[in-house]
């Protein structure tokens, strides 16, 4: 997933679109947006944009799940089968971005890519609503697709690179 | 240049603003596994070096303490899951990688030689109990269940050795493994709980010890592993200090922030240093109530669980 924080608003429709279709629980959320102001006055630098779980190529989460729960789909999405998660929340300790939370029926959810969605050759439900156009989902194996042609073309940066994790969110610049 | 990050929409519980997922039932059984690994550990150790007789306390009546903790903690542990119903997924694989589920096994394994243990000495730490109810008369088969334990004993301990090594180790590994805790994240966590947990079984056998030769022996014992002890958590706070920005704030919170009075007043001061010298004095020849050092050290233990477990959730990667 490759997001521009340069034409993200932060409308938060990614969010709403998100709850709705995913049927996340009140109070919970499966992605997010964050702001950050950078500098001092006058001279201000603000950055909107829209997290989720990075669905990592080297996820903590999957290396510490005890029963296998937390696991990689084929194209790399990080997936939890509810069935086979325990609540032991050692995912959500592992994970540098908080994008995990428990259920409140008790397993752990998260950001699924709208795995069901892709299945139908859809894309991600926050893709699909966002209104400036800022989020693009696509195949990075594939040289031609617009995820790498912006990633090639553009400046971009991951989150918290320091962790280790290689995340599979970019971020525009 | 100031930095100033608002995450709005997001106020998920447990989560927002700070992690909050693991609470006292998680520090309990770190500290009860690492006791219950302690005393099972001397139990089986001294078992091997055959110093049952020298050391009665260590081998036979302490080991009562290790079928309790370890139910308690696997208690505590199943009331901290919140798909519980599901527990029984952690059986149906091994994964390599991850230290929780290496814990899981280990401890499938461990508490039911605990049990077995404290049986085969069943008729020697209760004579009492033995006369009044006389299960093993009355059910032959628990006669002869005793008597196949007691000539197993052997393969018992050679099996509970690197067993309960195992099982003390992954108390620390479990917090370390998780790279997004700087606090936690450093490879020297492990040992750390492990000397730990062999200093609290050393001062429970103190606690329960009859005979001032084995309070001595063990107190010698708590001494060397409290100096470890020690060394390791300068190691600790060394490392962290060359660390990266992020270790270095996790540092902060132990040296001069909400956990220090904690951690450097009621472990390292009151939990390691003070029993240390008390110990040292008894050893000397003068007269200290070993009951004070032994509580203290195990107080410490469980303080030192409670600081780490709290004060892990409190750091993460900012970015």
């Amino acid at each position: 997933m490759v997001i521009d924080t340069l034409k993200c608003v932060g409308c938060s429709d990614c969010v709403v679109a998100c709850q709705t279709e995913n049927n996340v629980p009140i109070g919970y959320c499966r992605d997010w947006i964050t702001e950050t102001v950078d500098g001092s006055y006058p001279n201000l630098d603000l950055e909107l944009k829209s997290e989720r779980c990075n669905h990592c190529d080297n996820a903590p989460c999957v290396r510490c799940c005890p029963t296998g729960a937390s696991h990689i789909v084929d194209g790399g999405i990080v997936m939890v089968t509810a069935d086979e998660c325990i609540g032991c929340g050692a995912c959500i300790e592992s994970c540098p971005y908080d994008a995990r939370y428990q259920h409140p029926d008790g397993y752990v959810d998260k950001c699924t890519f709208c795995h069901h969605r892709l299945e139908k050759g859809q894309l991600p439900a926050c893709v699909s609503v966002c209104p400036t156009k800022c989020m693009y989902f696509g195949d990075l194996d594939n040289p031609n697709s617009e995820v790498s042609q912006l990633l090639k073309n553009r400046k971009h940066k991951t989150l918290a690179p320091e962790a280790g994790t290689n995340p599979h969110v970019f971020y525009l610049i | 240049m100031q930095e100033e990050l608002f995450t709005s929409g997001r106020n998920i519980p447990h989560i927002d603003p700070s992690l909050q997922i693991w609470h006292w039932p998680i520090s309990t059984y770190l500290f009860l596994g690492g006791l219950a690994a302690g005393i099972l550990f001397f139990a089986a150790l001294f078992y091997v070096l055959g110093k049952e007789k020298e050391y009665p306390t260590a081998v036979k009546l302490a080991t009562v303490i290790s079928p309790i903790a370890l139910s308690l903690g696997l208690i505590a542990l199943l009331y901290d899951l919140t798909h519980k119903f599901y527990a029984w997924q952690l059986y149906m694989t091994f994964r390599i990688e991850s230290p929780m589920s290496w814990g899981a096994w280990v401890l499938l394994i461990v508490t039911p030689l605990s049990f077995l243990w404290v049986f085969s000495y069943y008729s020697e730490i209760f004579p009492k109990w033995e006369n009044k109810l006389q299960l093993l008369t009355k059910f032959k088969f628990l006669k002869t269940f005793e008597v196949f334990l007691i000539k197993n004993r052997k393969y018992m301990a050679y099996a509970l050795i690197p067993l309960t090594l195992v099982l003390g180790v992954y108390t620390g590994i479990l917090l370390s493994a998780f790279n997004a805790r700087p606090l936690w994240n450093n490879a020297i966590l492990g040992p750390l709980f492990l000397v730990s947990g062999l200093s609290t079984g050393a001062a429970a056998i103190i606690l329960l010890s009859k005979t001032t030769a084995e309070k001595h022996m063990f107190g010698k014992i708590d001494l060397v592993l409290i100096i470890v002890e020690l060394a390791l958590i300068v190691h600790m706070l060394m490392g962290m200090y060359a660390g990266s920005q992020v270790q270095l704030e996790a540092m902060q919170l132990l040296v001069n922030g909400e956990f220090t009075l904690m951690f450097f007043g009621f472990v390292v001061i009151l939990g390691l240093i003070v029993p240390a010298i008390l110990e040292l004095i008894e050893l000397i020849g003068y007269k200290v109530p070993v009951i004070v050092p032994a509580l203290l050290v195990l107080l410490g233990g469980l303080i030192f669980r409670f600081v780490m477990v709290e004060a892990g959730q409190l750091t993460r990667f900012l970015y």
